[in-house]
């Protein structure tokens, strides 16, 4: 097979739009305001940005095969009040908590794919279900009110997941090491693995992919159980960050994250992800948010913005796309 | 006599009281193309789907070699060395040839945790097979499958059934949509593989395509099996036509 060049090969991957406008953003703001590159406010940019991140990661292989989950955000506050409910009351310790939390996440997971593969309802129905009973039990086991989350402090566990770390002055959270480490495994997952390719083939045509033997079914449901359980390490990682587990929090995550994997290049069709492109994706909107409060603009336009980069991706990749196929 | 392959016996399938087939008896041997032909509605798919494992039969029995089998779903059918192409050809399109040819049944190296494809070995197998199947143009196994024409499809789907060593491979409508140059390939990749051993039930709209490829013709009409050993070189066109729409009952 002959290899096209590097630099060809480079061109035509989809991640490179994506890219380019990561780093218009980054040039852009910092040319206006050059606090925008110190290290205060990275440190500052990445600290929730990696918690969305790591469900956007999660979201990429679930949307990769053809499957999308809106509950994202009720686990991320569900799973964090549990954990938190569960070591106020005494009856475990933070850790067991922390188990017992991600072992729900998981059956949560197991639950939205059993309805989506078994009963073959659409996904957008049962997670949108899923939605409200998880939002409705964090509201009703606070009754409505944050948990006391100061105990923390300490613990072996919440070091773990968010111990702070300093570069010289560029000041991080662990848990940006859990996203880069979640990225590196998923990304190679999806692109190197057999599993990956079943994951793909689910995605593109899943009654091809079931006729040559791939478990189209568990593939799916263990996506569904993967994403859930990283929107609950998400939330407990940041009800520890913030100190506070807020029954609310988490709410609306689900569309701000799968804009972000679809503004990476992934298919919201399935068949074809990509966790470079969900990486660039979760940076753009995320120093999108940052940049434009830094330059002056206000807060409350920020939407205008989010909502005309998702535009204009997806018409790139839309048009890109069809390209591809006619020089076919 | 070549050895018998595969023999479809008394096979009848109702949809509620609408008999699409009725005691169909059916054997395909060795190295064999048989073409089945019939009208729309008489019965072709029904019968195709009831051996590809992916309707069951309200009565009837499948041999394989002479041994009784038991095809509930495709992938029985798959086991049993029943390949199934279908016109809508079952290939993953954002796929790469290499990563179709080898979906479900992936080559995998290094330690098993890391689950890791075999890059290498299903790229050098799949070049080989793409040869094999009579593709001359140089297309790298890496290109995804929406980026290939339909007759090329048709032969990544063939080469598919060559390599997993199906015995017998269904052709369903591969013709379909395809310019002259694209069936004429197709047509030649259906001798190749009767060529290396495989037999081939194919079907077909264009009654000129079947008799181009096959070595014998069986047809359906209204359910019923109604010539089972028409020899395309000593019969016309006409004749068979005449067969398929009723107008004699034999050649």
């Amino acid at each position: 097979m002959q290899q096209r060049p590097l630099i060809l090969r480079l061109i035509t991957r989809r991640e490179l739009g994506p890219f380019l406008l990561l780093v218009a953003e980054i040039v852009i703001f910092g040319s206006i305001r050059p606090e925008f590159l110190s290290p205060l406010n990275i440190g500052n940019a990445l600290d929730f940005t990696v918690e969305l991140g790591l469900m956007a990661l999660g979201m990429t292989l679930l949307m990769t095969s053809g499957e999308f989950d809106l509950s994202v955000g009720s686990v991320f506050g569900f799973s964090a009040v549990l954990m938190w409910t569960l070591k106020n009351s005494g009856a475990t310790s933070l850790t067991v908590g922390f188990f017992i939390a991600m072992a729900v996440a998981a059956l949560i997971g197991l639950v939205n794919g059993w309805f989506v593969t078994r009963l073959r309802i659409t996904s957008f129905l049962v997670t949108l279900g899923m939605l409200l009973v998880l939002r409705g039990a964090a509201l009703f086991l606070t009754d409505g009110f944050p948990q006391r989350t100061w105990s923390a402090e300490g613990s072996r566990l919440a070091g773990i997941l968010v111990g702070e770390l300093n570069f010289g002055k560029l000041h991080v959270y662990a848990s940006l090491f859990w996203f880069i480490g979640l990225a590196i495994v998923l990304g190679y997952v999806l692109t190197r693995t057999k599993t990956g390719n079943w994951i793909q083939a689910s995605g593109g045509n899943a009654g091809a992919a079931r006729a040559r033997g791939v478990n189209v079914r568990w593939t799916k449901t263990g996506l569904f159980v993967l994403t859930a359980m990283v929107s609950a390490l998400a939330g407990i990682i940041s009800s520890i960050r913030t100190t506070s587990a807020n029954p609310n929090s988490g709410t609306g995550y689900e569309l701000e994250i799968i804009a972000m994997v679809v503004i990476g290049g992934t298919a919201l069709s399935g068949g074809r992800g990509t966790i470079i492109g969900t990486v660039i994706g979760v940076l753009i909107l995320r120093l999108m948010r940052n940049g434009i409060v830094m330059v002056g603009v206000p807060g409350l336009a920020y939407n205008i913005f989010i909502g005309a980069i998702i535009l204009a991706m997806v018409g790139l990749h839309a048009t890109l796309e069809r390209r591809r196929r006619a020089e076919a | 006599m070549a050895q018998e392959l595969v023999r479809m016996s008394n096979i009848s399938k109702s949809y509620g009281r609408v008999e699409a087939l009725r005691g169909v008896n059916l054997a395909v041997y060795e190295k064999e193309i048989v073409g089945l032909l019939g009208d729309n509605g008489a019965g072709k798919s029904t019968l195709i789907k009831i051996l590809s494992g992916a309707i069951p039969a309200t009565t009837g029995e499948i041999f394989m070699r002479g041994r009784k089998v038991d095809i509930r779903t495709t992938t029985d059918a798959i086991a049993q060395g029943i390949e199934t192409i279908y016109q809508d050809s079952a290939l993953v399109n954002e796929l790469s040839i290499a990563r179709n040819l080898f979906l479900g049944r992936e080559p995998v190296k290094g330690p098993r945790f890391l689950d890791r494809l075999d890059n290498r070995k299903m790229n050098e197998v799949s070049r080989d097979l793409l040869k094999k199947v009579g593709i001359t143009k140089d297309i790298p196994p890496s290109t995804p499958v929406n980026a290939i024409s339909g007759g090329e499809r048709q032969a990544v789907a063939i080469a598919r059934a060559l390599y997993f060593k199906s015995d017998l491979i269904i052709l369903d409508e591969p013709t379909n949509n395809l310019g002259v140059e694209e069936t004429r390939g197709v047509l030649h990749f259906v001798r190749s593989a009767r060529d290396s051993g495989h037999s081939c039930i194919f079907i077909a709209h264009n009654i000129h395509h079947v008799f181009q490829v096959v070595d014998r013709i069986v047809v359906l009409r209204r359910g019923v099996l109604v010539a089972d050993d028409i020899d395309p070189k000593n019969t016309s066109i006409e004749a068979v036509e005449r067969v398929i729409t009723g107008l004699v009952d034999e050649e």
